[in-house]
């Protein structure tokens, strides 16, 4: 049952569960957005280039627990 | 007014199929009318798992077009009175489905049915959002196994996006299936354990199904495996469908292999 070899080895439920666990992760990351994402990122780049150098706007809506946020981040044109 | 069901997947293969036609039948056979639909336009399965494959004149898109009304494409089911099915078609493609027609359908089939049990074509076609779209609920069968669970979560998030339920700030419930549980490889850690599954997917169980040769037996003959008292799956099925009908029926621990058990009582006789 318990060779040599095998001790100390992970067992492969666990590893499927680790790697499913950050796998889906990701997948929600991309896929939990808003329809009008795109047409916000777009606004906001236009409201912030009217007073500053923009290279690109991220957003992320992130959920802990029952706080659902966006975050958002601009990323500034230092050339600019 | 009857509540609707949709049985979804991620990937196909899964048993979504057999739990749609089990579970129907173990509601019918629990006293409440029931109706199973094949949403999986272009590929009918349903019809043979019921048993039903010779009895098809009319199916659903026939009906949502107008050609054939209800009544005349219900087919009642061999086993129980209380059970109707209504077909996929066969030959038109998955784009022929349209919002307000799906919408007309699953209203009048709500008017006659207790339950309104829609098996749905394997996640992210064009066809599974439309079966998911009006439903009051969704059952999401898994298998243990890596594949199946990442593709049912992207099938969740679809579900909590598409749901006309959602859109109107409601909750579309939703409830695990595990389907093909090996008790001996969870104990082994050689597959994933049913609480593993049930945090990745943060999503309600409402059963588990063992792995079982019957169930290809019982398709085989076009008798659903519920009907084999004697099958690990069809009790499963059976204790799942009294779920679905509000009793109260405890989740029996299918992940502890008898094998053990066994060896020690055959200790005894040596």
């Amino acid at each position: 049952m318990f060779s040599f070899f095998n001790f100390g080895k992970k067992k492969s439920a666990s590893v499927a569960k680790d790697r499913l666990t950050i796998a889906i992760m990701s997948d929600r990351d991309r896929t939990n957005g808003y329809p009008f994402m795109d047409e916000m990122k777009a606004e906001i780049m236009e409201v912030v280039q009217k007073y500053v150098g923009v290279r690109g706007v991220e957003i992320r809506k992130e959920i802990d627990g029952e706080l659902e946020a966006l975050a958002i981040d601009v990323e500034l044109d230092k050339n600019a | 007014m009857g509540i609707v069901i949709a049985v979804i997947s991620g990937k196909g293969g899964v048993g979504k199929t057999t739990a749609t036609a089990n579970l129907g039948l173990g509601i019918a056979l629990n006293g409440k009318k029931c109706v199973v639909v094949d949403f999986d336009i272009g590929q009918r399965n349903l019809d043979m798992i019921l048993g039903l494959e010779n009895r098809v004149v009319y199916d659903m898109v026939q009906v949502m077009e107008g050609e054939a009304n209800i009544k005349q494409a219900l087919i009642k089911s061999k086993v129980s009175s209380n059970l109707h099915f209504l077909a996929a078609s066969q030959t038109k493609d998955k784009s022929v489905l349209d919002s307000k027609k799906v919408e007309k359908l699953i209203t009048d089939l709500k008017e006659k049915f207790d339950f309104v049990i829609l098996d749905a074509p394997a996640g992210i076609e064009s066809g599974y959002e439309h079966t998911i779209e009006f439903a009051d609920a969704a059952i999401v069968v898994v298998n243990p196994e890596v594949s199946s669970i990442r593709d049912a979560d992207r099938a969740i998030g679809i579900l909590d996006s598409k749901s006309a339920k959602v859109k109107n700030g409601e909750d579309v419930l939703k409830w695990l299936i595990i389907n093909r549980i090996v008790a001996d490889m969870v104990e082994s850690g050689e597959m994933l354990k049913s609480d593993d599954i049930l945090e990745i997917l943060d999503i309600k169980l409402i059963g588990k199904i063992p792995e079982d040769k019957g169930v290809i037996d019982a398709s085989n003959q076009g008798k659903p495996v519920i009907l084999d008292k004697k099958s690990i799956a069809g009790q499963a099925y059976a204790r799942i469908a009294g779920r679905l009908c509000g009793q109260k029926v405890d989740m029996k621990n299918v992940e502890i292999s008898d094998a053990g058990l066994f060896k020690r009582i055959a200790g005894m006789f040596k």
